[in-house]
């Protein structure tokens, strides 16, 4: 008796335990089947949205196009509001609807063409021709040019610029010119340069071959001068223009006065230094040059303005830079040990905010020092180790540039020098020039230059006259270090 | 003891100037209709500066370095586009380092977006003079496409500042029906010399014309940015003549020599009309200078 009411327990609780499982399914099923039907619901109210707002939108383009339509065959809807008349007017007048079309057509043309150099850089060719006449022959002036007459192609540059990526941006200056001594044309890369465009802290990193940052003008291409040779002071205290294979740290100091400080490191300085130092088996990092400026600038009016800076390089270790240096006396020679100079420039200007593109007037100075210390050998039959010295010279030039109308400016430009490896051979020359501008990509400049030199040189004063032509095809930009 | 009171002082006040200026979104305006627009979107919560004063050319604003502390500082840099200002802004914008401002960015707020340029060169050959590839950018003068320009400038600070974005929205409509308003006193004003013929220095007036109806009859510089040579005067003068154009307009920024020579050479009244706000007296908003021109056509027309 027992043992069948255990057994009929056992089963009823089967048949429990199956019912629950069978309850719990069809529970489960159930509710899998709700959830897909909900969601076969939310599909069907999502299509019928969708559905509705593309009718509305089609109705829209409909009753737009039905607008057009009666306004291109002058049967114009009734406006009442004259301002969106004008409104519709302007973007559906017949007149307006040929033009649109035509230049739809000439974008769809541009882009054919545009499209597969559509990732080119932006690029510019310069041209710089200069004829003279040197009224002493070329050894008389210590010149590379002959004296009298001479047409000299000095540059021909190729510059391609462009975003290199987010980041980054990148130029290119190709120069070919004729060598001043032979005439021979030479192809050189005059810049190649990196520079960063979203570095954080206000900084901005060039990198690669470029001008580096120094005094006013030493950064400035020769074809953008205002006048038509580069000041003595640069080309003999720098070696032209100031170009250097390194790195060049820019910083806008973060207030509300304008100042920037740069501060870079390279392999040389001056594009017609010995390029580069030649650094032997090992370059010690005081091998390298260093330098740095600072620069700020006030509005003294509305219309006068000041930009001052002061500047300085450094190379501690130089005596590979030029090798042996033979002086005037022709006996006597330095070997350059340290490289330094230090400069203060400023530059004045008359820009009238309302006239400017036909009255301005600009007076800059630089004022150079250089403190070059040498191996000094004063007779050549000793090594050239034996003693060391110092030569302290001032450099300067002085200018001031007038422009009375869209085409011409004239002014005048004053040079002296102390050359750096002798302070008692002095050079002063005096530049009137008058400069012809036809358009921004086309100028004449003519230019008269005395140049006296002390007898220390051996070089005898000379005048000249010069017709420069300069020119621009291409990408031509209104860039910051040209301001 | 005093010392110390004069330095809480000032760090007070400094910390207090930071915050009523970071409350502000900071905007730079290329010329001084776009920093006027500005304002009357933006209200008290922008603070805006224009790097033009109002008596520039708008291709020839001096790049002064005193831009750039600003320009680093900006949320935004509102500008005409079309290229208007390729002389000085893209410089400025370089020397600014400031990411937020550069091309394509939020902070670029290009107002000739949406706006369908006239004179689209076929060609960007410098034989042309100092073109404008994408297209004449002198669209400001154009009343109703300078509401684009007010929508545009009002999309850009509310995305810069959403929490305040009914007030702009506010601004912008209340400163557009003032806009509308002017516009059909304006336009009843001209309607009568529908048809008139004009010429100006340069060619800064093709929108304005088209607007009302006027016909621009051509520049007396001989290209963009090419004073006029002997044979061009010449030619203009004979052919004014010959179709009867009875203005001259000379933009202030430019010489008043040879505008004068051909309206009294031609029999044209010569009239000197501002380009932005601030480009003659009494004209330091848009509405004023807008006031200004149609008032100055009239009076010439008038005569």
């Amino acid at each position: 008796m027992c043992a069948g009411v255990e057994k009929l327990k056992m089963k009823l609780k089967k048949i429990l335990g199956v019912s629950s499982a069978l309850c719990l399914c069809a529970t489960v099923a159930q509710a899998q089947e709700t959830n897909a039907v909900e969601q076969l619901q939310q599909q069907l109210r999502q299509m019928q949205a969708n559905f509705e707002k593309r009718e509305a939108e089609d109705r829209q383009q409909i009753e737009a196009l039905r607008k057009q339509v009666e306004l291109l065959a002058q049967k114009p809807a009734a406006v009442t509001n004259p301002v969106v008349a004008a409104e519709a007017t302007n973007s559906v007048s017949p007149g307006l609807f040929k033009e649109l079309s035509d230049k739809v057509d000439n974008v769809v043309e541009a882009q054919k063409k545009s499209l597969p150099g559509e990732f080119n850089p932006a690029i510019g060719l310069v041209g710089d021709f200069l004829s003279s006449y040197h009224s002493q022959s070329a050894d008389k002036m210590g010149s590379a040019r002959p004296g009298g007459f001479d047409f000299w192609a000095r540059s021909v540059e190729l510059m391609a610029s462009a975003s290199v990526d987010p980041f980054a941006k990148g130029w290119v200056v190709a120069n070919a010119s004729a060598d001043a001594a032979t005439g021979e044309s030479t192809f050189g890369i005059e810049e190649a340069a990196l520079q960063t465009t979203s570095l954080p802290g206000n900084l901005t990193l060039t990198a690669g071959r470029f001008f580096g940052e120094f005094g006013r003008l030493a950064y400035i291409h020769d074809h953008e001068l205002p006048f038509v040779n580069r000041p003595l002071a640069l080309d003999n205290y720098i070696g032209g223009e100031s170009r250097t294979d390194g790195g060049q740290l820019n910083w806008l100091v973060p207030v509300d006065h304008y100042i920037s400080v740069t501060a870079g490191v390279g392999d040389q300085f001056g594009g017609d230094s010995p390029n580069p130092n030649n650094p032997g088996n090992f370059r010690a990092f005081y091998g390298l040059n260093f330098w740095g400026r600072a620069s700020t600038f006030f509005n003294l009016t509305d219309n006068w303005q000041l930009e001052a800076g002061v500047s300085g390089m450094w190379n501690p270790k130089t005596q590979d830079r030029g090798g042996l240096l033979l002086q005037p006396n022709g006996v006597t020679t330095f070997t350059e040990k340290e490289r330094r100079l230090a400069g203060v420039d400023w530059k004045i200007s008359y820009v009238p905010l309302r006239e400017n593109q036909f009255n301005s007037f600009t007076w800059g100075t630089e004022v150079l020092f250089s403190d070059n210390r040498f191996f000094i050998n004063p007779d050549v039959t000793i090594p050239s180790t034996g003693y060391e010295g110092s030569v302290g010279s001032l450099g300067l030039y002085s200018y001031v540039n007038y422009k009375w109308s869209r085409q011409w400016s004239a002014g005048f430009l004053f040079d002296y020098l102390q050359s750096a490896q002798n302070h008692d051979d002095e050079t002063l020359a005096y530049s009137p020039f008058l400069t012809y501008a036809w358009t921004h990509w086309n100028q004449l400049r003519l230019q008269y230059t005395h140049t006296d030199r002390s007898a220390v040189s051996g070089l005898k004063p000379d005048d000249a006259i010069y017709l420069q032509w300069s020119w621009i095809i291409g990408a031509h930009a209104h860039g910051w270090t040209q301001r | 003891m005093k010392m110390k009171l004069f330095l809480a002082a000032l760090i007070a006040a400094l910390l207090g100037t930071t915050q009523v200026n970071a409350a502000k979104v900071r905007v730079v305006a290329t010329l001084t209709d776009l920093a006027d627009l500005t304002r009357n979107v933006g209200g008290e919560f922008v603070e805006v500066r224009s790097l033009a004063t109002g008596i520039e050319d708008t291709h020839g604003v001096p790049m002064k370095p005193s831009f750039v502390p600003l320009l680093n500082r900006a949320d935004l840099v509102v500008l005409v586009g079309f290229d208007c200002e390729h002389a000085f802004l893209p410089a400025l914008l370089e020397a600014s380092k400031n990411p937020k401002l550069q091309p394509g960015k939020p902070g670029y707020v290009d107002c000739s977006k949406g706006i369908s340029p006239l004179e689209v060169p076929k060609s960007t050959d410098h034989s042309e003079g100092d073109v404008h590839p994408f297209g004449n950018p002198h669209y400001m003068l154009d009343p109703v496409l300078a509401k684009t320009a007010v929508r545009n400038i009002c999309d850009a600070l509310v995305a810069v500042a959403p929490e305040h974005e009914a007030d702009f929205v506010k601004n912008r409509d209340v400163y557009l029906a003032k806009l509308d308003a002017k516009f059909v006193e304006w336009q009843a004003a001209l309607a009568p010399f529908k048809g008139t013929k004009f010429v100006s220095y340069h060619g800064h007036w093709h929108y304005f014309a088209q607007r009302f109806g006027l016909v621009y009859y051509g520049t007396i510089e001989l290209k963009p940015g090419v004073d006029p040579t002997a044979r061009h005067i010449e030619g203009l003068v004979s052919s004014m003549k010959a179709d009867h154009v009875p203005i001259v307009v000379r933009e202030p920024q430019f010489p008043e020599k040879v505008p004068a020579l051909i309206a009294k050479q031609t029999g044209a009244t010569l009239i000197k009309l501002p380009i932005m706000p601030g480009g003659v007296p009494d004209t330091e908003t848009y509405i004023a200078e807008m006031d200004y021109i149609v008032h100055s056509f009239v009076s010439a027309l008038q005569k």
